[in-house]
């Protein structure tokens, strides 16, 4: 075989597995542009109870906990097969708006301890909007599917 | 490609707000998410359901992607650690699994490693195949056709003899090489 041969097999095996990629899947990724936030702060995942290597990790244990952080605002959550439950740090009272990839949105109070609860669990991929009752900054949290 | 001044350009857009960027983004690496899914045996809706997130996170992302330069490692590892957990939600659903391999989601599989560098050498080849003439797309896009065209189609299809094929054939492909995609990538030894 020679080099030209090599290479037009590489390029035709390159643009074969681009056209493996089903429209639907490629449709998804262009999407989700639509969710840049730019008027919000990132409470980025920093604990998954659920993504702790499976060797460490008891089978089934109790509910999924979720820690996301801002430079402000801590949000632990813990996903049950019927709901979740959470908990602002500090804690105060607000609205959180649920936003799903599928685009629903709703709505939960906060309240006067930081307290809220979510029921039932978002289906796919969601994420949290956090607005403090006395105004400033609102954050959202990293997407996470339940 | 990991230090591909395109990649980084592309990041910085779609940061900006430039969605034409972001579809660029999407096109070079949706193929490499998508093998990665394919790799771990997903169905389709589990892959699309990795695939879903793998792109938000990346567009929560983009604004702290220190080294944009890494993306497409970023997005092998995030895909490969998606693919794990929808596996392991499917095992406590089933009875019936196969064991996984757990190295991949930290990054050191040697498997995902070989589809980062599948996956930036088909980018190279496919962004240097659109950036030729294109009377070169046409007769290269013939010539890699599955099943192979006769050249007597390639010949009339094209309006070209026959036997110019074969030395225009050469002179594409010589002019694939030479691109600016595919030096950076042999220089390195990804291409030949």
């Amino acid at each position: 075989m020679s080099d030209d041969d090599r290479l037009l097999a590489d390029l035709g095996a390159a643009v074969r597995r681009a056209q493996e990629v089903p429209p639907e899947f490629l449709a998804t990724a262009r999407a989700s542009y639509a969710w840049r936030t730019v008027d919000a702060d990132l409470a980025a995942l920093t604990y998954d109870s659920a993504a702790e290597p499976a060797t460490t990790r008891a089978p089934a244990a109790g509910p999924r906990a979720l820690t996301f952080a801002s430079a402000d605002l801590v949000v632990e959550l813990e996903v049950g097969p019927d709901g979740c439950q959470g908990q602002l740090v500090p804690p105060g009272p607000g609205r959180i708006e649920v936003h799903t990839a599928g685009g629903e949105v709703s709505v939960v109070e906060v309240d006067d301890v930081g307290y809220f609860a979510i029921r039932p669990v978002p289906a796919g991929w969601f994420r949290l909007r956090c607005r403090p009752a006395g105004g400033g900054t609102e954050v959202v949290t990293s997407w996470v599917v339940g | 490609m990991r230090d591909d001044p395109t990649v980084i350009a592309l990041v910085q857009r779609a940061n900006d707000g430039d969605a034409a960027a972001w579809d660029e983004l999407v096109e070079r690496y949706a193929p490499l998410v998508w093998s990665i899914c394919r790799r771990y045996r997903l169905d389709r809706p589990d892959a699309d359901d990795v695939g879903q997130g793998v792109w938000l996170r990346l567009v929560e992302q983009l604004p702290l992607l220190r080294d944009p330069a890494a993306l497409p490692g970023w997005l092998a590892t995030t895909t490969a650690r998606e693919c794990l957990r929808v596996r392991r939600t499917g095992q406590r659903r089933q009875v019936h699994e196969k064991p996984l391999d757990e190295t991949v989601a930290s990054g050191q599989s040697p498997v995902l490693e070989q589809e980062l560098l599948a996956a930036e050498r088909d980018a190279a080849l496919r962004t240097a195949f659109a950036a030729l003439p294109e009377q070169c797309r046409r007769l290269l896009s013939l010539l890699i056709a599955d099943p192979p065209v006769p050249y007597a189609d390639i010949s009339a299809s094209l309006g070209m003899a026959v036997g110019s094929i074969g030395p225009s054939r050469a002179r594409c492909l010589d002019a694939l090489r030479r691109s600016p995609q595919l030096s950076a990538l042999s220089d390195r030894g990804g291409v030949r």
